[in-house]
C-alpha cells in the first residue's frame, strides 16, 4: 500500500514538475497574464482614479465586486461562528471565583451569589487559569491604543502604501484580542459589546454595497465611484479615490468586528464570561 | 557619521550573535529565554538606532520623519519585548516546567 502511495505521488509529482516547464519565464513581459488588462492597470491606475497603489485601486475600484463578496465572506464566517457556538444557558458548574483587590487573597463562591459582591473590592476572576499580571496587564494598556492608531493609519493610508481595510482591520481586531488575553474576556467584553460586533460586522457589509447601491442610484454602474462626484463635490477621478477610502472603511469595520466576534466564542466556548 | 554607524551595526551583531548563541547552547528553556529576551532588544536597540542615525545624513525634514518612525520602532520594541518574554517566563511557570540546576545539586541533595 506504501509503495502504491508512494509510486502515486511520485508520478503525480514528476507530472507537476513536467509542467513547470511549460511556464512562461519569470517576469516575461510577453506572458498572458502581462498581455491583456494588466499593462491598462499599470499604466491608466493613476489618471483614472488618482491613486498611486496600484494594488489598492485593482482591489477596491476596478474589482469592487469580488472584494464586495470577500467582505461579506467574512461577515458570513462570523455569523456561522455566533450560529455554532453561542450558548445562551449558563455554564455549567455553579462555582464562583473572586480576587479581594487589596489583598490579593483569592474567594471560591460554590453557589453563585444573590448579589454579586461589590466590584471596586472584589474582583472575578476566570476559576481555571487566571493570570493577574501587573507588567502585561500594564504594557498592553500602554500598548493598546498605538495599535489601534497604527491599525486606522493602514485603513487610511491603503491608497499610498500597502495596506488596506483587511489589514487595517486585522490589526484592530488583534488589539481589542491582546484586551482580552492580558487582561481577560469581561474586560474586553465590556469595552466592545456583542451586540457592537454584531452592528459593526454587518455596517462594515453594508457600507461597502450601500456606496455601490448609491452609485447605481446616482445614475453609474454599481460600484462606479465616479457617479458619487456631485455629492462628494470633486472631479470623477477625485471621487473614485475617495469611493475606494468609503469602502475600506467598510471592509475595516466588518474585518474587524468579525475577528472579535469569533475569537470570543471560540475562547469561551459560546458564553462569553470567561476564556482564555 | 559612517563609520560610528557601522560599529554600531557591527556592535547590534555582536549582542545578536551573542543571543543566537545562547539560545542554542543553554540548558533549559529559562535560561534560553534570557539571551532570546535580553540580547535582542539591545541588540535591536543598537541597530535599529544605528539606521536611525544613517538616515539623518542629509538632514531634511523627510529623512527626520524617517529616522523618527524607526525611534517609534525601538520604543515600541522595548516595551513589547521584554514583555512577552516575561508573560513566557510566567506561562511556562504556571505550567510547572521546573527551573534546570547544575548536574549534582538537584532538589533532593
Amino acid at each position: 500500500m506504501k509503495a502504491l502511495a508512494l509510486a502515486i505521488v511520485a508520478l503525480v509529482g514528476g507530472l507537476l514538475i513536467s509542467a513547470t516547464v511549460d511556464f512562461p519565464d519569470w517576469g516575461d513581459p510577453a506572458s498572458p497574464a502581462s498581455l491583456h488588462v494588466s499593462p491598462h492597470y499599470v499604466e491608466k491606475t493613476m489618471e483614472e482614479t488618482s491613486v498611486p497603489n496600484i494594488v489598492t485601486a485593482v482591489l477596491a475600484d476596478y474589482r469592487g465586486f469580488d472584494t464586495m463578496f470577500e467582505t461579506t465572506v467574512v461577515f458570513t464566517a462570523g455569523v456561522a461562528c455566533f450560529l455554532l457556538l453561542r450558548r445562551r444557558e449558563p455554564r455549567p458548574g455553579p462555582s464562583r471565583v473572586y480576587r479581594h483587590r487589596a489583598t490579593g487573597v483569592i474567594v471560591e463562591m460554590s453557589q453563585p451569589p444573590d448579589t454579586e459582591p461589590a466590584p471596586e473590592v472584589f474582583k472575578r476572576i476566570d476559576d481555571d487559569w487566571t493570570p493577574h499580571d501587573l507588567i502585561v496587564m500594564n504594557v498592553c494598556r500602554l500598548l493598546i491604543p498605538f495599535i489601534q492608531l497604527f491599525g486606522l493609519y493602514v485603513i487610511a493610508h491603503g491608497h499610498h502604501s500597502p495596506g488596506g481595510g483587511f489589514q487595517g482591520g486585522v490589526i484592530l481586531g488583534a488589539s481589542v484580542i491582546l484586551l482580552a488575553l492580558s487582561w481577560d474576556l469581561r474586560t474586553a467584553t465590556t469595552r466592545m459589546k456583542e451586540t457592537a460586533t454584531g452592528l459593526m460586522s454587518a455596517t462594515g457589509v453594508f457600507i461597502y454595497a450601500g456606496v455601490g447601491a448609491l452609485a447605481l442610484a446616482m445614475g453609474g454602474n454599481f460600484l462606479d465611484y465616479a457617479a458619487l462626484s456631485p455629492i462628494l463635490m470633486v472631479d470623477p477621478v477625485a471621487a473614485r479615490s475617495l469611493g475606494i477610502f468609503f469602502v475600506e472603511v467598510g471592509v475595516g469595520l466588518a474585518v474587524m468586528a468579525t475577528m472579535v466576534l469569533i475569537y470570543r466564542n471560540l475562547a469561551s466556548e459560546g458564553h462569553l464570561d470567561q476564556g482564555l | 557619521m559612517n563609520l560610528a554607524v557601522i560599529i554600531i551595526l557591527v556592535v547590534g551583531l555582536v549582542f545578536f550573535l551573542g543571543g543566537a548563541v545562547g539560545i542554542l547552547r543553554f540548558p533549559d528553556f529559562y535560561s534560553r529565554l534570557h539571551p532570546a529576551g535580553k540580547m535582542d532588544t539591545l541588540g535591536s536597540f543598537l541597530m535599529l538606532g544605528a539606521l536611525a542615525l544613517y538616515h539623518l545624513h542629509p538632514f531634511t525634514l523627510d529623512n527626520v520623519l524617517v529616522a523618527i518612525k524607526i525611534v517609534l520602532i525601538v520604543v515600541f520594541y522595548f516595551l513589547a519585548s521584554p514583555t512577552a518574554t516575561h508573560a513566557i517566563v510566567d506561562a511556562g511557570i504556571r505550567a510547572g516546567q521546573a527551573a534546570w540546576q547544575k548536574p549534582g545539586r538537584g532538589a533532593g541533595s
